[in-house]
């Protein structure tokens, strides 16, 4: 078993990190940046590094600190937790090279994976259903044509070196097809000074759904069921939950068996994420694989009684799985709503500031992970959000009820949360419904509710 | 605030034996240990750094941004197209012409320590498709220093360029001559110059890439030879070494001093270039290039791009080349002349039409409002890919005028333009337009340059006069401009000059002695400013607006006694919005000079200027 970890991260997964090592007897070192001298993390742990200023690439994305930290506090492994260097295959090179245990997969699984062409044609020759698309570059509107029409329609049209939406144009027929390639590319045309085009097909109002998985070092490899992630903003989860209200076991069963397929063909080891698109026929593509834990994890903890940190801390120490999929079962429902120090009515503006009063909701199936104290000021340099309050109940509509009561009684002040935001979208009724796509944020205008 | 650290409870007061003891060990191998020459420390910031991710890279410290110095294949690898490179004259004979002690000794221990053969690899690649001789200094080897070989290297491949006719690149790197092989190390400088010597005399490029540390006889011999002279961000370049000098002089050197910002400030390098962009500049000066040595058959090169793309040169070089439209490729061709000189007269004004509604000293005004468009403007809208050269090789870059090669419809061209800046700053530095001798020196060089590669040379000219202050005589003002009159006017090459602003007497006329001179609409251009007229004739600089009518300076004026041939129309508000009109007036009239004087020869160009200055 790892003897000592060095967790890389700050924040509520630090916390949550730490805890599990305590579970498990391991001590624990946390590092921190000039800016982080106050942070529960920093205070929590068995011992507390300060590996530079306050920046995230000068103290939390420092790779040479970070390993300098580990061979002075001599710990023998490093948790990256989420975001920072948790999927830089460079540094999870160098602790290859140190003889550093990393949780998590190798770099080369890493690596692999991060690309996105190399992990979508991985994907295909494990016969993992993945969007149709175009192979090559199209730059005219009449090859555009043909290759869409193989790809069938509704086809959604991208520059190849798009972002922010510029050089996107969906084609629902083929009569619209030539209007939709011409502005889409003289749109990208203008805007990166390339016209070289990709044709997709057009997934319509899709659900996000993920399969957590587990792999140990010898290759077994199980699928601890569903998320649904699909209430987004700007890409940016804001609520999640398990299972998945709409999938039938036997959907469930082949999507689990999928992304076990899909981790094997990586030859994935340690927890993992495998993302699909879930379209409203109930086909499924794969869209990405996730190589680290998430923020989202507990609310699969709280469905299967199995803790994610802990497993992925024993399957780095080399110990196979204690479980095989028969042993893995989900019971009941749960909601996890992310908690952001952020001001809804000006555009989601980060608020950092100075915890002046908090009072946080407890009891039966209600978790609240958070790094946040009274008192304790939350610094400008990272990432807005500061807990994550998750509930379990007997099934969906108790789950919501759970949630709606907990929301209640989060008290925080001193810095404006979407508490209410939140509360917003938990009262609504066609999110009650389970009526949820990726596009659920952007078609309802939600409350915030005092 | 409440200290958390002291509250809380700790594993060590727990007394439950942890989960998987039983266990432990077993699965573990070795412990953590950082392994030797993974991290480095940075010579110049000392900050950690991961050796291999950097040498994977480009050589550059992640965190300071300086740069470490590079062994010759990986250089190559850089910058040349992947498989392309054949290394030629590998193992010539060592000799120890001193019968030097310790010097065999000393060759055999540096070939086994860095695998080299010698200071200098050279051979044959191509960059994006375009053959080209390369030469690489390697200062691991003896600090790179010349010796009898290295210079042999350097001579055969640039012979070898010549037989072929190729461009030559050399990057240069060297402590300087080699000290164990005394007097015949300094004949290697000798015999590279002369080699270089007549692959000039062929009509070809040669490229010279100062690296860090290029000093000594490298430095006074093939590296200051280029026709181009880049150089590598901070390298250290200079004839003697800085300690030598400071002991010599007995005075501290200042910060900087001989580094390659200081060499581009006086004038000897043409531009720094990062090492990441290299790769990409000597790709486009060699295309540039390529593309105009087949000026007098420019169809031959057409095809030999598209037809032999596949077999000759790469695919990258063949899709650069498309953007490239060649001349005869554009919609325009010679024998269409007359219809294309007919369209461009629509908006040119060849003729006296435009009433006088403004008077000549409204014109003065207008042409100098800083809201007008600048030398660089025109540069930008008309030009493709500019590459801005510095420097009068003699002692300074003059930022009153910049000038460079571009692409004008695939036709490679040297652009040189005054230029007064965009703000009060930029004004500053640009001296107001007010060039200095070093700026009609640099001007000289790049027409130079221009009539070597036949490449037509085009000037915009915007100034209120050649600087008038102590260090512009103290370097020769007059002797300045009296040479580019003397040089411009038997060029082999087209020349055409367009007043885009203020063309105030000689100052102006150094960069006008062309084939033929345009003028905007309201740009002037005289023997002197009105106010300096008054003055002079009239003992009074306030009736300056009464001597602007009687100095015939204005375009129209102007195009009457036949010191000009076009006037451009401007809009009412003539400023950088304003300036698509005008721009395509000029390109087309362009389009039309290039017609006109491209098919003529050398001595038929410099023969029609001779008449043209002949008439007054």
């Amino acid at each position: 078993m790892i003897r000592k970890l060095l967790i890389a991260n700050r924040g509520e997964i630090a916390v949550r990190i730490i805890r599990a090592c305590r579970e498990l007897g391991v001590q624990t070192v946390a590092v921190y940046s000039e800016a982080d001298n106050d942070a529960l993390h920093a205070q929590l742990a068995d011992e507390a590094i300060c590996i530079g200023p306050a920046p995230s690439d000068k103290s939390y994305l420092n790779m040479q600190q970070i390993i300098s930290a580990t061979m002075v506090s001599g710990a023998d492994a490093i948790h990256p937790g989420f975001g920072f260097l948790s999927e830089n295959s460079r540094f999870v090179r160098l602790c290859e090279e140190c003889q550093i245990t990393f949780v998590g997969p190798s770099s080369e699984t890493i690596e692999k994976l991060g690309n996105k062409s190399v992990a979508r044609n991985t994907m295909v020759k494990a016969g993992i259903p993945v969007i149709k698309g175009t192979k090559d570059a199209v730059y005219d509107v009449e090859t555009g044509k043909k290759e869409a029409a193989k790809i069938g329609y509704p086809v959604m049209i991208k520059a190849a070196l798009g972002g922010g939406g510029k050089g996107m144009r969906t084609a629902f027929t083929p009569a619209e097809f030539k209007t939709a390639f011409q502005t889409a590319q003289s749109e990208a045309d203008k805007a990166f000074g390339d016209r070289t085009m990709y044709i997709e097909h057009f997934v319509q109002n899709p659900r996000h759904i993920e399969v957590q998985i587990l792999a140990d070092q010898k290759g077994h490899v199980v699928h601890l069921g569903e998320r649904d992630c699909s209430i987004q903003r700007n890409h940016q989860k804001v609520l999640e939950e398990a299972p998945c209200a709409v999938l039938s076991d036997k959907l469930r069963k082949k999507i689990g068996e999928t992304a076990v397929r899909a981790a094997k063909a990586a030859g994935y080891c340690n927890a993992g994420t495998i993302e699909f698109l879930l379209d409203e026929k109930n086909n499924f593509y794969f869209m990405e694989m996730n190589t680290r834990i998430q923020v989202e994890h507990p609310v699969t903890e709280m469905v299967t009684g199995i803790d994610l940190i802990k497993e992925q801390i024993r399957i780095a120490s080399g110990e196979d799985l204690s479980f095989s999929q028969k042993d893995v079962h989900l019971d009941g429902h749960a909601i996890e709503c992310r908690i952001n120090a952020e001001i809804p009515s000006k555009n989601f503006r980060p608020c950092p500031g100075t915890i002046s009063e908090l009072y946080l909701p407890g009891g039966n199936g209600v978790r609240l992970d958070t790094a946040i104290y009274r008192g304790y000021t939350i610094p400008p340099y990272y990432d807005s959000m500061i807990g994550k309050l998750i509930v379990h109940g007997k099934n969906r509509k108790e789950a919501i009820r759970k949630m709606i009561s907990a929301l209640g009684e989060v008290v925080i002040e001193g810095v404006e949360t979407n508490v209410n935001y939140l509360y917003g979208i938990l009262n609504e009724p066609d999110y009650q419904m389970g009526r949820t796509t990726i596009e659920y944020l952007n078609t309802h205008e939600i409350r915030e509710q005092e | 605030m409440i200290d958390l650290k002291k509250k809380f409870k700790k594993n060590q007061y727990e007394n439950i034996e942890p989960e998987g003891t039983q266990q432990e060990e077993t699965a573990r191998t070795g412990s953590p240990e950082i392994p030797d020459g993974l991290f480095r420390k940075c010579n110049y910031c000392g900050s950690t750094i991961v050796t291999d991710e950097v040498k994977r890279g480009y050589y550059i410290c992640p965190k300071c941004g300086a740069y470490f110095r590079l062994p010759a294949y990986r250089r190559i690898r850089m910058i040349t197209d992947e498989g392309s490179f054949e290394e030629w004259d590998m193992g010539l004979d060592e000799k120890n012409p001193l019968e030097f002690r310790g010097y065999d000794e000393k060759l055999k221990a540096s070939k086994r320590k860095t695998g080299l053969d010698e200071a200098v690899v050279t051979g044959r690649i191509t960059i994006k498709g375009i053959p080209a001789v390369i030469g690489v200094c390697d200062g691991r080897f003896m600090m790179a220093s010349m010796g009898q070989v290295v210079g042999e290297k350097i001579t055969r491949a640039v012979e070898r360029a010549t037989e072929e006719k190729l461009p030559v690149i050399l990057f240069t790197c060297s402590g300087g001559a080699r000290m164990q092989e005394g007097i015949i190390s300094l004949m290697q400088m000798a015999k590279t110059s002369a080699a270089l010597k007549r692959h000039s005399e062929a009509g070809l490029l040669y490229v010279t890439v100062l690296t860090d540390p290029t000093t000594g006889g490298v430095t006074a011999s093939f590296a200051m030879l280029g026709d181009i002279i880049l150089a590598e961000p901070g390298a250290l370049v200079g004839f003697a070494g800085p300690r030598v000098i400071e002991q010599t002089i007995r005075q501290k050197l200042p910060k900087g001093f001989q580094r390659a910002e200081f060499l581009l400030e006086h004038g000897f390098v043409d531009q720094i270039v990062k090492r990441e962009n290299m790769r990409q500049v000597l790709g486009n000066i060699l295309l540039l290039h390529a593309a105009e040595h087949a000026s007098c058959n420019r169809k031959t090169i057409s095809s030999s791009f598209t037809d032999g793309g596949k077999n000759k040169f790469s695919q990258e070089g063949a899709d650069l080349l498309q953007n490239y439209t060649l001349y005869e490729d554009e919609e325009f061709t010679i024998s269409d002349r007359d219809s294309q000189t007919e369209e461009s007269e629509k908006c040119a004004l060849t003729k006296e039409t435009e009433k006088h509604t403004l008077s000549a000293w409204d014109r003065i005004q207008i042409s100098r409002q800083s809201k007008r468009p600048v030398g660089s403007d025109y540069i930008q809208a008309l030009f493709e890919g500019f590459m801005e050269f510095h420097g009068d090789r003699y002692c300074k870059d003059d930022a009153a005028i910049i000038g460079g090669i571009a692409s004008f419809c695939g036709i490679p061209v040297t652009v040189i333009a005054q230029e007064k800046g965009k703000n009060t700053k930029d004004n500053m530095k640009r001296n107001f337009g007010m060039p200095s001798p070093d700026g009609y020196r640099k001007a000289l060089r790049l027409m130079k340059q221009a009539e070597k590669f036949h490449r037509p040379v085009i000037c915009f000219v915007d100034t209120p006069g050649a600087f008038c202050g102590m260090e512009a005589e103290e370097r020769g003002q007059g002797e300045a401009i009296a040479r580019n009159l003397y040089e411009m006017s038997s060029l082999t090459c087209p020349v055409l000059s367009v007043f885009i602003g203020e063309g105030g007497s000689g100052g102006a006329l150094a960069m006008a002695v062309a084939n033929e001179v345009w003028m905007m609409e309201n740009a002037v251009y005289s023997i002197l400013s009105p106010e300096g007229f008054a003055s002079i004739l009239w003992k009074d600089a306030k009736r300056a607006p009464e001597a602007a009518e009687v100095m015939k300076l204005t375009s129209a004026d102007l195009l009457q006694l036949g010191v000009i041939e076009k006037i451009i129309r401007e809009p009412e508000e003539y400023t950088e919005d304003t300036m698509d009109e005008p721009l395509a007036c000029i390109r087309e009239a362009m389009k039309g000079f290039m017609n006109q004087y491209l098919p003529l020869d050398g001595t038929e160009l410099a023969e029609q200027r001779y008449r043209r200055y002949r008439f007054f």
